[in-house]
């Protein structure tokens, strides 16, 4: 069900307002620096930049506009209709419509004048294209002058008008004018329409709510309607068409019997008649007024044959009431009436359809079938049923008193006669207002505003123990005691628990230590043994407390078999290299070069690496080998050659070794994954510092990205004739 | 006669506050507005007292009690023990249960003779449930949900249920608990009855949104209203003088 909230819309600015608006905007949301000098692309984007934040601010705007308004095809017919009479569709559309066709325009606009920017071949042309699109859009927008003060006008009207729901439970008053509608409104809501002896004091509809079954209702009050065509009537009386022919509601059609508003009786039942079709489907209740200036029974019988006559041939949905404003009698009669009718017929509808079907379990009472013969008593205290008989005993006694009638919300002629004896019973009085008098116990929120307001005042909480005691109430309770909590000692039975839980844990203890010497026996070490291994704990223990030393070198510690060769700094005799290692394990007898061999293996991090350079030693020895034997024979050969083919021989040679170096030229080597894509070993240098140069803000180091200033001298300041200490600054 | 009230703000009043037929509590705040509804509505008859549990405030959905015992959960410390313990007459049992599913209020539903319990509680609890509460302990779920404390609230007198609930699934409720009960709910079309309704068999509270329409169900089918003698009279007002308007609110 949509929801009508006109009093959202945004106001509609004048089109002076607007243009200033647009333009003050685009000034202060574009760059506005640019210079002759920059490139003549650079200018040309600055302003098409502009014209577009233009075009996009215009369009923006007027969209809103546009969509903020109600479109009268979509809203509820009501409104619709309403609309219709109180702004005229045809000039509400026009409206619209141009604005929407000012924001094509300017649309248009931006992009023919952009597309010439495009070609400007200055930094003055382009600005003067700019200006010439700006002037251009302002132009348009200020032609829509008129529509849209139109439309500002409409949308302050709109957002005052009643906030009615056409979908809701409603009491609509109809009648010509002065009969006492608006002061049977009056009556039954709170919505203090203005009452005045003369007609059409209500000029629009108007809105109020009362309630009845639990149920809010609303009741809208119409101006009067005179009898005459629909094409005779004016904006006043075709509000009240509009409601009466939209809205699925309770019609009230007053009558005034005693002819006080100046229409005779058979003009009020010519009216009826000429607006009975607006009546159909609607639950009619014709109201016979003011009969406290003429009474139903003392009227003139032809008088009152043509009412009978008028509600007989209206249908059997049609009821006859009578009723008085002034005296208020039978006010609430015509009220529940109405409304009881209307909520009939509602059900109905409802119940004919299938709606009501998932609201069944909300509907009726489950009531339980015993299933045992155990009687579930409910358990009200004594002092509760005491005081509900006090209250219904007060309440009957009150009830005798007061007779008038408290219909809806407003104050009644006698609640007002009445109102100085009977205390109100608004929640607050029960709370506050009752202490001071009756000798009642004051509560916690009176004595916190006594006392200084929430938060400076709490209560304290042990006033209400119920000890055996009141005595003992205030007493002060540690939590602990002698390092124990003394909640755990409250069960009396405390020491004989712990007792049992000591002796079973005892019981326990003892078994587990028999299990545990059992185990014991079968070690299969000797005493001097047992001394031996306790002592090399004992050292280690004590190295280890040594590394953990607060001001120690706090690294992960190796043992010394994995650091192989490098010195132990514990034993500062044993200044260990590997081949330390070896000799002193010869010395007690122990082949070292398994542990030797293991310490190397932790120290490379590469077995690949390693395996590499083992492989290298042995070829480098061969190499060497023949190399000697080469050059021996060389040597032995070299007198036979000429220079000229030593040098080249050499220069092979040298290349060769250098092809062999070259790590983009071997294919038998795998390459390291870091120095994968890299030429050769000075690419890999460069690499390798780029490198560290990036981790050096990681490190701690002052980083490529770190803003740096360098001291120079700036020449404006340090030339010229101004001398030292004559100027503070240039 | 049932009264609207509000904890800062919040409709939610049954997380604050919990009601049985022999004391009330609720939870600690800087100001007194909301412990004095209370006060001034029960104080003369039954103890309201001010509670934490584990130093929260919400002892609503943490505690659950009737007039028997009270349930707390194991985050409840020694010292809140002591003080509800000092607290409670003597003839309220207070019991400190552990349990995993400590929010206590949003699992169990009970009042003087039955409690519903969510199917996952231990064995255990359901066992301590009855023992302490002194009543007959069912596992079940309401309207599909099977936080039963917080989906429905019933007294010696009637109960409501989560508004989802079906009429078979009421009347199977209905004949376990052995109260009359119908499906409803408070502050404006909310379905947490645990949050929104605090009731025991004479007294109630509900969230300040609390329609009047939503109240005089309440009032109906927990028989507020104190009349002694016609039992099923009140109750059936919701079917016959409220009818049409549920019918028209409602659908």
């Amino acid at each position: 069900m949509p929801v009508y909230n006109f009093k959202n819309m945004a106001p509609v600015p004048s089109a002076n307002d607007l243009v200033d608006i647009v333009l003050t905007r685009t000034q202060r949301r574009t760059p506005t620096v640019v210079h002759p000098g920059y490139k003549i692309s650079r200018i040309r984007s600055f302003y098409m930049r502009k014209i577009k934040f233009t075009q996009q601010t215009i369009s923006d705007r007027l969209t809103a506009m546009l969509t903020s308004f109600p479109r009268l095809s979509d809203i509820h017919p009501f409104y619709s209709d309403l609309c219709n009479t109180l702004y005229d569709r045809d000039h509400y559309k026009l409206a619209l419509g141009q604005i929407n066709t000012a924001k094509t325009l300017v649309d248009a606009v931006a992009r023919d004048m952009v597309r010439m920017v495009k070609y400007g071949d200055s930094l003055y042309r382009c600005k003067c294209l700019k200006r010439a699109a700006l002037g251009r859009m302002c132009t348009i927008l200020k032609r829509q002058k008129a529509s849209l003060s139109y439309l500002e006008e409409v949308r302050k009207h709109m957002s005052r008008l009643p906030a009615l729901d056409p979908n809701t439970r409603t009491l609509l008053m109809c009648g010509l004018p002065n009969v006492g509608k608006s002061s049977f409104m009056n009556k039954i809501t709170r919505a203090n329409v203005d009452v005045q002896p003369y007609a059409f004091t209500t000029k629009s509809l108007f809105v109020g709510h009362t309630d009845y079954k639990y149920l809010r209702w609303q009741v809208i009050d119409t101006p009067g309607i005179l009898d005459h065509s629909l094409e005779e009537r004016n904006t006043i009386e075709m509000q009240a068409i509009t409601a009466l022919a939209h809205l699925t509601c309770s019609v009230l059609y007053f009558m005034d019997i005693s002819e006080q508003c100046g229409y005779t009786i058979e003009s009020q039942c010519n009216l009826f008649r000429s607006i009975a079709p607006l009546f159909a489907n609607k639950q009619l209740v014709v109201v016979i007024n003011k009969i406290d200036v003429q009474p139903w029974e003392t009227l003139e019988e032809e008088k009152r044959r043509m009412i009978e006559e008028l509600v007989k041939e209206s249908g059997p949905n049609t009821t006859l009431l009578t009723m008085s404003n002034v005296s208020e009698e039978g006010v609430s009669a015509v009220k529940n009436t109405a409304c009881d009718k209307l909520l009939a017929a509602r059900v109905d509808s409802r119940v004919s359809g299938n709606k009501v079907e998932s609201v069944m379990n909300r509907l009726q009472v489950v009531f339980p079938t015993a299933r045992d013969g155990i009687v579930r008593e409910a358990c009200i205290p004594e002092s509760v049923s005491k005081e509900r008989e006090r209250m219904a005993m007060q309440s009957s006694n009150k009830s005798k008193k007061k007779k008038g009638s408290r219909i809806g919300y407003a104050p009644t002629v006698e609640d007002e006669e009445e109102e100085d004896d009977t205390p109100s019973e608004s929640e607050d009085e029960m709370m506050d207002g009752e202490a001071g008098n009756s000798g009642r116990k004051k509560t916690a929120r009176e004595l916190m505003w006594e006392n200084g307001g929430p938060g400076v005042w709490a209560p304290d909480y042990r006033e209400q123990y119920d000890l055996a005691d009141p005595e003992w109430r205030f007493d002060a309770i540690p939590q602990i005691l002698d390092g124990k909590n003394i909640a755990d000692y409250v069960d009396p039975d405390i020491e004989e628990k712990l007792r049992v839980l000591e002796e079973e844990e005892e019981q326990l203890q003892a078994e587990y230590e028999a299990a545990n010497m059992e185990k014991m026996d079968d070690d299969s070490l000797d005493e001097m043994e047992k001394v031996a291994v306790g002592e090399i704990r004992d050292r280690i223990k004590i190295i280890r407390q040594y590394k953990e030393r607060p001001g120690g070198n706090n690294r992960p510690v190796l043992p010394r078999e994995i650091r192989g060769r490098t010195k132990d700094k514990h034993d500062e005799d044993a200044k260990l290299s590997a081949d330390a290692i070896e000799k002193r394990m010869e010395k007690y007898g122990v082949d070292a070069s398994k542990m030797v061999e293991r310490g190397r293996k932790r120290e490379r991090e590469d077995p690949r690496v390693r395996r590499r350079a083992e492989r290298a030693a042995a070829a480098d020895k061969e190499m060497e080998d023949a190399a000697a034997n080469d050059s021996d024979e060389e040597m032995q050969d070299g007198r036979g050659l000429s220079k000229g083919a030593i040098k080249r021989a050499k220069k092979e040679r040298e290349q060769s070794v250098k092809r062999e170096k070259s790590l983009a030229r071997s294919h038998s080597r795998p390459r390291e994954p870091s120095q994968m894509g890299l030429k050769d070993e000075s690419m890999a240098k460069i690499a390798k510092k780029v490198e560290s140069k990036g981790q050096m803000r990681w490190h701690g180091g002052k980083g490529e990205g770190d803003h740096t200033q360098s001291v120079h001298l700036v020449k404006w300041m340090n030339t010229g004739k101004k001398r030292n200490g004559t100027h503070y600054c240039r | 006669m049932a009264t609207r009230a509000s904890f800062e703000n919040t409709n939610e009043i049954g997380v604050f506050a919990s009601l049985t037929n022999s004391y009330c509590l609720t939870g600690i705040n800087r100001s007194e507005n909301f412990y004095s509804v209370f006060e001034s509505q029960l104080s003369q008859h039954i103890p309201v007292i001010h509670a934490t549990v584990a130093g929260c405030r919400f002892v609503g959905r943490t505690t659950v009690g009737n007039r028997r015992g009270l349930l707390v959960p194991s985050t409840a410390t020694d010292v809140e023990l002591a003080h509800l313990r000092n607290s409670l007459p003597d003839s309220v049992v207070v019991q400190r249960i552990e349990e995993r599913l400590s929010a206590l209020g949003n699992v169990v539903a009970c009042n003087d003779h039955v409690a519903l319990v969510h199917p996952d509680v231990d064995r255990e609890t359901e066992d301590v449930i009855g023992d302490v509460l002194g009543v007959e302990v069912f596992r079940q779920i309401v309207g599909g949900q099977a936080l039963v404390g917080s989906y429905c609230k019933f007294t010696n007198m009637g109960g409501m249920v989560h508004p989802r609930t079906t009429v078979e699934d009421i009347e199977e409720l209905s004949s376990l608990l052995q109260v009359p009960l119908v499906a409803g709910t408070v502050n404006r079309g909310s379905d947490v009855l645990g949050g929104g309704l605090i009731v025991n068999d004479w007294s109630a509270f509900v969230g300040l949104d609390t329609t009047s329409t939503e109240i005089s169900v309440i009032e109906n089918i927990f028989r507020l209203s104190g009349g002694q003698g016609n039992q099923m009279g009140q109750q059936s007002n919701i079917v016959t003088n409220m009818r049409s308007s549920l019918i028209d609110q409602l659908s």
